[in-house]
């Protein structure tokens, strides 16, 4: 983790409406400097909002934005040391690679001389130097995403705000930007807030991820901490593919067992303010399935679909009259075909406890 | 890249590309309904270089050249450019000496008026249509639909209120009534149009564009207005066309000094009691076609561009 625990960002109770939509939601959270952050949700969550929040683009409705202690809730968008990449680039469209490159730092009033030598620099930085007399239009997905990326870090900025930046290029560039990114990310140690509906994107990039539900953030945390616990069962559905089995269960007299379909199930994970008898959803990730040893105790399953990944294999079973994934590794799988019964163990210390009625966490 | 050029290219015509080329039967079936179309100006420009006596003779006369013995020499008539200084200057009795026609002042107020308030409509329009697009009244599309209004009507019917507000203000026969009218009805078509345009532009740009540090003002000039070029033109193209060819407006509200190319056609034709002198028409509409010609012929590249812009994806 790079970067000192000073405070880059920090958003208290923002909200902001579009007439009768809701677009952000009493929205709080902080950003430590140098940190890579991921906002990751589906699509009109509100993530683009809040990036425009930052930027000064969106003015709130209530609320706080500070940018490095400085509160520039209403201050001009000029001057907040903040640059944004735009999920559909942005470029402007009118002038070359150069000029896109040059025009901030125009508005910088920067010399001549000195917008000259950082052009050629950040051009080379991004192999775009055969490109710079080029017009945008003329330029490939990756090319303009490079010049997006450029025309943005020219200015140095204190906090780079980056919204679906990979959402337009292809599989195989994403790939390449991604690890481009985190390089760039390393090389200039600035803030960066990512927007991102991609969950591999948000695991693989961020080094803190915000979940964010209907304008405001669920749970904030590593990569790891959002999977291993994750608060409810929304950020269990979002994080981790492929999804966390979810098993109707009911607490027992005893508050540590429960009683399910597959029969009873008593998880490690202790429950908290909780009634026998109460509705829950236990949560078993299809990596913390197993097929049962010898002496094990197990499970009785039939497999109905099989679906080879290459290094991994998801294995669909029905046990109880419920729907199982599980994720083996490719060699154990090669025997198995739909039909087959194949008795199957729970790491108890894996099971998720949920509250059926609100999704949140029992534990 | 060096891509040859054609002299075609270089004289502003697009190079055709498409996702095929058409075959020569397309091409010929093209060309022959293009020659329909360009047959009435085709005979205005020969009638302009025709001598006056062989104008009306049967049967007509074809061509100025006989296309190397193709055409019979009946129907060939000897060029001469009479017709055009009998424009500027000839005589108005039978017999009397020449004299001046006023045509030059003529062709002078044509292209004041038209170029001004074209231009004038386009800078009022431009930012006007600018306002509609990013910062919408409440209402927005009432007010846009008031300002065509007076595009809906026949020129006719708006003529008779356009009079009686122009006597009370004591504009009639002035450059600046003319104009001021001009540019008045050229407004709702340009805001119209550059309103189209602008809403064609991605928003996300002009953001950018004030995430490094431009303010409202150069956000349209620098990035905003350069990404509309080829829609000035479009409009201006279209706008000078359809005044420069106004003819009721200009009959009834421009003064003997502010007379207009069209209005003074009128009048050169059908004076004088000798009946129609076709080949003198025929000279003024020669020469009368010559700006607009050229205006949009430099233009053509743009006017493409922009005429087709939006349908296009980016």
């Amino acid at each position: 983790m790079t970067g000192s625990d000073k405070l880059a960002l920090r958003l208290s109770g923002i909200s902001k409406s579009y007439g009768s939509v809701r677009a952000l939601n009493n929205l709080s959270f902080e950003v430590a400097e140098g940190r890579f952050f991921v906002l990751f949700g589906p699509s009109s969550v509100g993530k683009t909002t809040t990036l425009r929040t930052i930027a000064g683009l969106v003015p709130t409705d209530s609320g706080r934005v500070e940018i490095f202690g400085k509160d520039v809730t209403t201050a001009p968008i000029a001057g907040r040391g903040v640059s944004m990449v735009f999920q559909s680039f942005a470029l402007y469209p009118h002038l070359t690679v150069y000029e896109n490159f040059a025009y901030p730092l125009r508005e910088e009033k920067v010399g001549r001389e000195d917008i000259d030598k950082r052009v050629k620099e950040t051009a080379a930085m991004l192999k775009l130097t055969h490109r710079l007399e080029r017009k945008p239009n003329t330029l490939s997905g990756g090319e303009q995403q490079r010049v997006a990326l450029g025309r943005s870090l020219i200015r140095r900025p204190k906090i780079l705000l980056l919204d679906e930046p990979l959402t337009n290029l292809d599989a195989k560039l994403r790939h390449d930007m991604r690890a481009e990114l985190k390089r760039l990310h390393r090389q200039f140690g600035m803030t960066i807030v990512y927007a991102t509906p991609d969950e591999l994107e948000a695991l693989s990039m961020g080094e803190e991820i915000a979940v964010m539900r209907d304008g405001a953030v669920v749970q904030r945390g590593t990569p790891d901490e959002l999977y291993e616990q994750p608060l409810d069962t929304y950020v269990a559905g979002k994080i981790g593919s492929p999804h966390m089995n979810m098993i109707k269960a009911t607490l027992g007299v005893d508050m540590a067992t429960f009683d399910t379909p597959l029969g009873k199930l008593q998880p490690t994970r202790k429950v908290k303010s909780a009634n026998s008898g109460d509705a829950a959803l236990l949560g078993i990730r299809p990596s913390d399935l197993r097929v049962a040893g010898q002496g094990d105790a197990f499970i009785r399953s039939t497999i109905h679909l099989i679906e080879p990944l290459g290094d991994v294999t998801v294995i669909s079973v029905e046990a109880g009259g419920e729907s199982l994934r599980m994720v083996l590794p490719e060699a154990s799988a090669t025997s198995m075909k739909p039909g087959d019964a194949v008795p199957i163990a729970i790491d108890a210390s894996k099971i998720h406890i949920f509250r059926a009625a609100s999704g949140q966490a029992m534990t | 890249m060096v891509d040859k050029v054609s002299i075609w290219e270089a004289l502003g015509f697009r190079k055709a590309s498409g996702v095929g080329e058409a075959g020569w039967g397309y091409t010929l079936i093209v060309a022959i309904v293009s020659f329909i179309y360009f047959i009435p100006v085709l005979m205005i420009i020969f009638m302009a270089i025709k001598p006056q006596d062989v104008a009306l003779s049967v049967p007509p006369t074809l061509s100025p050249t006989s296309l190397f013995g193709l055409i019979p020499d009946a129907y060939v008539f000897s060029p001469t450019l009479e017709n055009f200084t009998s424009v500027f200057s000839r005589s108005m009795t039978a017999g009397g000496a020449p004299e001046d026609t006023g045509f030059d002042r003529y062709f002078f107020n044509s292209i004041v008026i038209a170029t001004v308030s074209v231009m004038l409509a386009l800078v009022i329009g431009t930012l006007a249509a600018f306002g509609f697009s990013r910062y919408p009244l409440k209402g927005n599309d009432t007010y846009l639909f008031i300002i065509l209004t007076t595009r809906m009507l026949p020129a006719i019917v708006v003529i008779i209120p356009v009079i009686l507000m122009f006597r009370v203000a004591g504009l009639s026969g002035s450059y600046i009534g003319i104009i001021l009218l001009y540019t008045a009805f050229n407004l709702a078509f340009t805001i119209w149009m550059m309103k189209s345009f602008f809403d064609e532009l991605s928003l996300d740009v002009e953001d950018a564009a004030r995430i490094d540090g431009s303010s409202e003002i150069k956000v349209f000039f620098k990035i905003c207005l350069p990404q509309v070029v080829a829609g000035l033109a479009a409009t201006f193209v279209f706008g000078l066309i359809l005044t420069w060819n106004e003819f009721l407006f200009a009959l009834l509200l421009s003064g003997t000094d502010t007379r207009t190319v069209p209005v003074a056609m009128n009048q050169a034709v059908s004076s004088g009691g000798r009946g129609t002198d076709w080949t003198l028409l025929a000279a003024i509409e020669t020469l009368f076609l010559i700006p607009v010609f050229l205006v949009t012929f430099f233009l053509q590249n743009h006017l493409l561009r922009g005429v087709t812009f939006g349908t296009v994806k980016r």
